[in-house]
């Protein structure tokens, strides 16, 4: 029994970690959660861009839906394949994540095309190339992001004993990333690639608001280049988060020294040393950086 | 499955009162939109959605213990909730220091308007905050006040999800084989519900406990209240009667 938690927190862990990256990066792609503000704010002073523009919804409902899409499919095509005995779990997750990647690209491309239709008066024109280059790189992100999250779901409900049918722990999971991926990953993306020509070292005034950098390193930028750049950064913090909370939780349902309450003693020490942790880098921050002048 | 017992009456007190629980702890938990471009102390998202997904983090945990007790589910519905925003503030602490150069700052402190806190200083470690806004900006980050006020909200929006989730459970348990599932995805519902309430006083930016919003708390409560109240008479006219 203890084997196969440990065996589903370490799966599981690295699953995350994975669905963190990838989600933090399909999102970057396509400029959606806070950041779009800013896109959309651009050429409304003047500055006309060639972003990839798809803000379907809030994140994290957006991102449940891929992952329950994704995860219902492959529990359909499992119950359908498992009467014949050849069904697989890894293939009939690729199979949906495929199902939310095309629907993904349906959404988003009218997204895009209809945002900037919206911008008609401020002369922002629809570029092919801005929705056509960067489309096939936010699929194929939007993909491996499906799959990794369906496959979370699937060790979740096997591996660590979760009573909830698959699609609904794939629901929970998705929202719980779209919300980290959010809060995390996305402000690399909003305070420092859009604003690269700005000074490292400081927040974005809201009288700067929607002055992006809208030049690449040669030409214009478009949303190929955005992944590039916070896959650096962005994304294994995101992955890092992700992965911890999944990692984390599993691990101490792996003890059973105090009994049922175990797991909320050994959560409890854990958030008193996250907290610790963070107070730190704080301290450490406001000792390296100083005051404003 | 053990078999639980608990009168419908009951049982539909506990999704009442954990859904005022839920409303509430929206309030606790510091968030703001502009925080994506640093430009606002906060957790980088919208306050409902953040707190819904720490709550669905909750949920889930709780329902490893369902079996286990009414204090168990809460208590692990707490601590899933509060370790997912713990390690959220950590993960966008860490972005904001090292990715854009900035340290954690309270705007509304560095103003003189914290609620709990006289003077520009962190009431938990006494950090001055004044200077280490970047000017133009309504701070950045999450300092260490905000930082306990979020984990408090997580535990009580993980207790509260708890709570509705084994109101529900127990409630519809006798009528239906998947009761779990069932009870699973109501609990989000009500949760959803509770948490998109608060939009309304928050307007997309609170610093939780210290910020001058949590004054219009009583906003929050009534509505969640009543929304509540309805959720739980119509689960249980249906259960009872039907």
């Amino acid at each position: 029994m203890v084997e196969t938690l440990l065996a589903g927190a370490a799966f599981g862990g690295a699953l995350a970690f994975l669905a963190g990256v990838f989600e933090n990066e399909e999102s970057d792609a396509g400029s959606a959660s806070n950041p779009n503000s800013q896109v959309q704010l651009a050429p409304q002073i003047g500055h006309i861009h060639r972003y990839y523009n798809k803000a379907i919804s809030g994140e994290p409902p957006q991102n449940a839906l891929w992952a329950t899409v994704a995860a219902t499919t492959a529990l359909l095509l499992l119950d359908f394949f498992d009467a014949t005995g050849s069904g697989s779990i890894v293939i009939a997750s690729a199979a949906g994540a495929v199902v939310a990647m095309l629907l993904q690209c349906a959404y988003g491309s009218f997204a895009h095309i209809s945002r900037t239709a919206s911008m008609k008066n401020f002369k922002q024109p629809l570029y092919w190339d801005a929705l056509l280059v960067p489309l096939p790189l936010s699929m194929a992100y939007l993909f491996l992001s499906a799959f990794t999250m369906t496959l979370l779901s699937f060790v979740i409900h096997h591996l660590m004993g979760n009573p909830f049918p698959v699609p609904l722990i794939a629901m929970f999971i998705g929202f719980t990333l779209g919300a980290i991926g959010s809060s995390t990953g996305d402000v690399f993306y909003g305070a420092e690639r859009l604003y690269q020509q700005y000074i490292f070292g400081s927040g974005i005034a809201i009288s700067k608001q929607g002055d992006i950098d809208i030049r690449g390193e040669y030409g214009h930028r478009n949303s190929v280049d955005t992944p590039y750049f916070t896959l650096r950064f962005g994304g294994p913090i995101t992955g890092l988060t992700f992965g911890m909370l999944i990692f984390l939780d599993a691990l101490s349902r792996t003890l059973h020294f105090a009994g049922s309450w175990t797991f909320v003693l050994i959560a409890t020490m854990m958030i008193c040393l996250l907290f610790g942790i963070t107070t730190y880098i704080e301290w450490y921050a406001r000792k390296r950086y100083g005051p404003y002048g | 499955m053990m078999v639980i017992y608990m009168d419908p009456l009951a049982a539909s007190m506990l999704v009442i009162a954990g859904g005022v629980l839920v409303g509430i702890c929206v309030h606790f938990i510091p968030t703001s939109a502009v925080g994506a471009m640093s430009a606002s102390t906060g957790i980088a998202t919208g306050p409902s959605m953040l707190s819904f997904g720490a709550g669905l983090t909750g949920i889930l945990s709780a329902s490893y213990a369902v079996d286990e007790g009414l204090s168990l589910v809460m208590a692990s519905g707490a601590v899933g909730s509060a370790l997912m925003v713990t390690l959220t503030i950590l993960g966008s602490n860490i972005v904001n220091i090292f990715g854009i150069g900035v340290p954690p700052a309270s705007g509304q402190t560095a103003r003189g308007q914290s609620v709990l806190a006289r003077g520009t200083k962190d009431i938990i470690t006494g950090w001055e905050q004044k200077g280490f806004v970047t000017p133009g900006t309504d701070g950045h980050g999450m300092p260490v006040q905000t930082h306990l006020s979020g984990i408090a909200g997580g535990v009580m929006g993980g207790a509260g999800g708890g709570m509705v989730f084994y109101g529900i459970y127990t409630l519809i348990h006798p009528t239906m084989i998947d009761a779990i599932s069932a009870a699973g995805l109501l609990a989000a519902g009500v949760f959803l519900i509770n948490c998109v309430l608060p939009a309304y006083t928050l307007v997309g930016k609170t610093e939780g406990l210290f910020d001058q919003k949590i004054r219009r708390i009583h906003k929050t409560f009534f509505s969640c209240l009543v929304v509540s109240t309805f959720f739980a008479l119509v689960l249980y006219t249906v259960v009872v009667l039907f």
